[in-house]
C-alpha cells in the first residue's frame, strides 16, 4: 500500500496545505503572488527571488509539505526520495521571456537556465540535498494514472518516497498541486486514482468558492 | 533482467540513417560545420542535419500543414527504428519521446512573421508544445496506447529509454519505441552563448584546451520488445539494455558538482543493476560535451567509479555536436552499433589530457577488440544524471 | 567614483534580483562571490557580464576575465574607469 501523506494546492488566489487555506492573494500588494506567500510564511532563501515561476511554485509547495510533515525528510536516506513532476506547458512562461530578451539583443543567462521545466526539480534537490531519481513529463492534462504507474515504478526501484507535482503555470492561470507519496502513512488517504482525483479536485472547488466570495 | 532492443533509427549531422551514421563513425568524419540560420548572417559551428525541411516533409508523407523540424527529424528516426511493425490487438504498444525545444523552430518563424506584420498563422503555434512532437510522431506511426513526452534537459533521451525499459519490465507494455529529438534553434544557440559555453572552434571533449560545446541536431529511437511481442514481430534482437539509473547532483542549476556526485551515483547504480562487473565494460560513450565544467566533473566521476582502471571512452559529440534531448538516444544507438560491429569510436580533436585527472579518451577507431558491454552517460541541466548499460547478452 | 559605486550597487541588486538586500548592505569591498559576502554563483557572474554591457557598454568576452573584475564593487568600478579611460 501507498499513501498520500501530505499535499499542497497553489491556485490563482489561494494557497492551501492538506486542504486548509493558509494564504490568500492580496490583489493590492505590490509583491507578486508567490512572493506574498514567501513573505507571509517567513521563508528565508534569497535564491527564491532569482527563480522562475515554476521553480518558485515548486519551492513553496515542497517547503509547505515539509512543514506539514516535518519528520518525513529525516526518515529516508538522501537518495531515497524521488521526484515525479509533470505539466502541460513545459517552461513556456519563461521561454517567452527569454525569446523577448534575445530578440532585444541581450540574452539573459539566468533566464535561459529556467527554460527547462526540470530545473524546478534541480532546485528542490539542491535545497534539500536529495540525490534520488527525478523525472519531468509533459502531458495533455492532469492524469492520476500517470502518477500511480510511475510512483509504482519508482517505489519498486529503490525509492522510499516520491514528491509529486502537477505544476501548470500559463499566463495568469496557476494550477499547482504538489503531493507526497510514502509507503507508510497512518490515517492517511490511500494512494488510488480516485483519492488522488478527489484531492486534486478539492483545490479547484476551493478556488471556485473563493472566487465566488469576491 | 534485461530488455531486448530490436530496432534502431538515427538522424544526425553525420547521416540520415543508421548506415550513414555508422559509416561516418568508421571514417572518423565529423558532421560539425560552419552554419547559419536563414534569417541571420551569423556563422558558427554546429552539427546540422544535412536535409532541409521541405525535403524531410516530402519524404515523411505527412498531411500536416504545420510540422516542426523537431517532429520531422524525430519521425524519420522513429520510422527507421519501428520498421514495418504492424498494429496487433494483443500487443500493447507505446512511445516515449524526449525533447527540450519542441516546436521552437516554428515558433521563432511565427514570431518573426508576427513582428513584421506579415502572414503570421496562429495555427503554427500548435506545434510549439513539446508534447505535440510526440503526438504527431505517434499519429504518423499509428501508435495510440501509451504516449509520453519527457523533458529533463540533456538527459531526456536516456530517461525515455529507461522509462520504456521499466514499463516493459513491469508488464505495462509489450513493446515501446523510445528516444528523443531536437532541432537547432536560435533559442538554444543564443542560450548556450549567453552561458558562455559555446565554442567558436570545433568542440574538443576531454581536452585541456576545451572551451565549450557545439550544438547539433538530430533524433534517434530504439524499439524495445518483450518476448511476447517478438513472437508476433519475428524481430531479431540487436542488443540488450541491461542496466539503467538516474540520480540528482543537487549542486547547481547548470553546473555539475566538482566531485561528480550525481554522475558517480548514476554510473554505479546502472552498472550494479546490469549485473555486469565494472571490469567487463568494454567502452564508455561519455556525455563529454566539451565544456570545462562537464568534462572535468565527468572525468572525476569516471575515476570515482573505475579507479585507475577506466575503460576505453570517448565522446561522439565531437561528431554530431550536442543534440540536447536527442543526445542520450543518439548515443544509445551508437552504443548498440559499437556492440554489433565491435567498434570503439574515436574522440576527435583531442590532443592534451585534462591536468586534474590525466584521463585520455580513445583517439583512433578501434575495430580489433571485442565489445561486449557499453556504458552510456547523459547528464542534464538541473543536475539530472542518467547512465545506461548495453550488452550483447541478456 | 563614489557615484559610480552607488550606481553599481543598485544595478547589482536589480540585475541579480537580490531582493532582500539594499545598497547599504553592500560595502565597496564586500566579496561578491564569497559565502561571507554576497555568495553569488556562476550564473550571476554571467549576468554581471550582461550588466557591464547593458549599463556601461563594456564587453567581456572571456568569463575568466571576470574573476578579478567581479571581486567587489571596488574592483568593478576600477575596471569600468580603466576601460572607459
Amino acid at each position: 500500500m501507498k499513501f498520500i501523506t501530505a499535499y499542497a494546492h497553489l491556485k490563482e488566489n489561494i494557497c492551501a496545505v492538506n486542504g486548509e487555506m493558509i494564504c490568500r492573494r492580496d490583489k493590492d500588494s505590490g509583491d507578486s503572488w508567490f512572493k506574498q506567500i514567501y513573505k507571509q510564511q517567513e521563508f528565508v532563501y534569497p535564491k527564491f527571488h532569482k527563480m522562475d515561476v515554476l521553480s518558485q511554485a515548486g519551492f513553496l509547495t515542497s517547503k509547505l509539505i515539509k512543514r506539514a510533515n516535518p519528520q518525513f525528510a529525516e526518515k529516508y536516506k538522501d537518495d531515497e526520495i524521488a521526484m515525479l513532476f509533470a505539466n502541460q506547458s513545459g517552461s513556456a512562461e519563461t521561454d517567452q521571456k527569454f525569446v523577448h530578451a534575445y530578440r532585444n539583443g541581450a540574452p539573459s543567462p539566468s533566464l535561459f537556465v529556467y527554460t527547462l521545466p526540470n530545473i524546478v526539480m534541480g532546485e528542490i534537490a539542491i535545497l534539500n540535498k536529495w540525490y534520488g531519481e527525478s523525472l519531468f513529463a509533459v502531458l495533455p492534462e492532469f492524469d492520476p494514472e500517470f502518477y500511480i504507474n510511475h510512483c509504482h515504478i519508482l517505489l519498486s526501484a529503490g525509492s522510499e518516497a516520491v514528491l509529486c507535482s502537477w505544476l501548470e503555470i500559463a499566463g495568469n492561470q496557476i494550477d499547482v498541486f504538489t503531493f507526497l507519496i510514502e509507503k507508510e502513512g497512518e490515517n492517511r488517504s490511500e494512494f488510488t486514482a480516485d483519492n488522488l482525483s478527489k484531492i486534486a479536485f478539492a483545490g479547484n472547488l476551493h478556488k471556485t468558492e473563493i472566487n465566488a466570495n469576491y | 533482467m534485461s530488455v531486448r532492443i530490436t530496432g534502431i533509427g538515427v538522424v544526425s549531422a553525420i547521416g540520415l540513417s543508421v548506415q550513414e551514421n555508422l559509416l561516418a563513425l568508421k571514417e572518423s568524419r565529423t558532421g560539425i560545420m560552419p552554419f547559419s540560420f536563414l534569417d541571420d548572417d551569423k556563422i558558427f559551428l554546429a552539427g546540422a542535419v544535412k536535409a532541409t525541411n521541405p525535403v524531410l516533409k516530402k519524404e515523411s508523407k505527412t498531411q500536416s500543414q504545420f510540422i516542426s523540424r523537431t517532429t520531422l527529424l524525430g519521425l524519420k528516426a522513429a520510422r527507421e527504428a519501428y520498421g514495418n511493425a504492424k498494429q496487433h490487438n494483443q500487443i500493447r504498444t507505446g512511445i516515449i519521446s524526449a525533447t527540450s525545444v519542441g516546436g521552437m523552430d516554428q515558433s521563432e518563424q511565427f514570431y518573426n512573421a508576427y513582428l513584421d506584420g506579415t502572414d503570421a498563422d496562429f495555427a503554427m503555434l500548435g506545434t510549439h508544445d513539446s508534447g505535440s512532437t510526440t503526438e504527431r510522431i505517434a499519429a504518423e506511426l499509428g501508435i495510440s496506447g501509451y504516449i509520453n513526452t519527457l523533458s529533463t534537459a540533456c538527459s531526456s533521451g536516456a530517461n525515455a529509454i529507461m522509462l520504456g525499459a521499466r514499463l516493459l519490465m513491469q508488464g505495462k507494455l509489450d513493446r515501446v519505441l523510445v528516444g528523443g529529438t531536437d532541432a537547432l534553434t536560435n533559442f538554444t544557440v543564443n542560450g548556450f552563448r549567453s552561458l558562455m559555453i559555446y565554442d567558436e572552434q570545433w568542440c574538443r571533449p576531454f581536452d585541456e584546451s576545451r572551451e565549450g560545446l557545439n550544438l547539433g541536431e538530430g533524433a534517434a529511437f530504439l524499439l524495445l520488445e518483450n518476448e511476447k511481442s517478438i513472437r508476433f514481430s519475428g524481430n531479431r534482437t540487436l542488443a540488450f539494455l541491461n542496466g539503467w539509473a538516474n540520480a540528482a547532483d543537487a549542486f547547481h542549476q547548470t553546473a555539475s558538482s566538482p566531485e561528480g556526485k550525481g554522475a558517480t551515483l548514476a554510473m554505479q547504480k546502472a552498472i550494479e543493476k546490469s549485473g555486469i562487473s565494472p571490469s567487463q565494460i568494454s567502452y564508455i560513450n561519455a556525455h563529454g560535451t566539451g565544456t570545462k565544467n562537464n568534462d572535468l566533473s565527468e572525468s572525476v566521476a569516471l575515476t570515482n567509479v573505475f579507479g585507475d582502471q577506466v575503460p576505453a571512452f570517448s565522446s561522439t559529440k565531437s561528431f554530431t555536436g550536442h543534440t540536447l534531448a536527442a543526445a542520450g538516444a543518439v548515443e544509445a544507438v551508437f552504443s548498440v552499433l559499437a556492440i554489433q560491429n565491435q567498434l570503439i569510436y574515436p574522440n576527435i580533436n583531442f590532443s592534451t589530457p585534462i591536468t586534474e585527472t590525466g584521463l585520455e579518451p580513445v583517439t583512433i577507431l578501434q575495430a580489433e577488440k571485442p565489445v561486449h558491454a557499453v556504458l552510456s552517460n547523459s547528464f542534464g541541466f538541473g543536475g539530472n544524471n542518467s547512465s545506461l548499460v548495453f550488452s550483447d547478452h541478456a | 567614483m563614489d557615484d559610480l559605486k552607488e550606481e553599481l550597487k543598485r544595478q547589482l541588486i536589480e540585475q541579480l534580483n537580490l531582493e532582500e538586500i539594499t545598497p547599504a548592505d553592500i560595502d565597496d569591498d564586500t566579496l561578491l562571490f564569497s559565502d561571507k559576502g554576497l555568495g553569488l554563483d556562476s550564473i550571476d557572474a554571467l549576468e554581471l557580464i550582461v550588466l557591464l554591457e547593458k549599463y556601461h557598454g563594456i564587453q567581456v568576452t572571456k568569463p575568466e576575465e571576470g574573476k578579478e573584475v567581479f571581486r567587489s564593487v571596488n574592483s568593478m568600478a576600477e575596471y569600468i574607469l580603466k576601460r572607459k579611460g
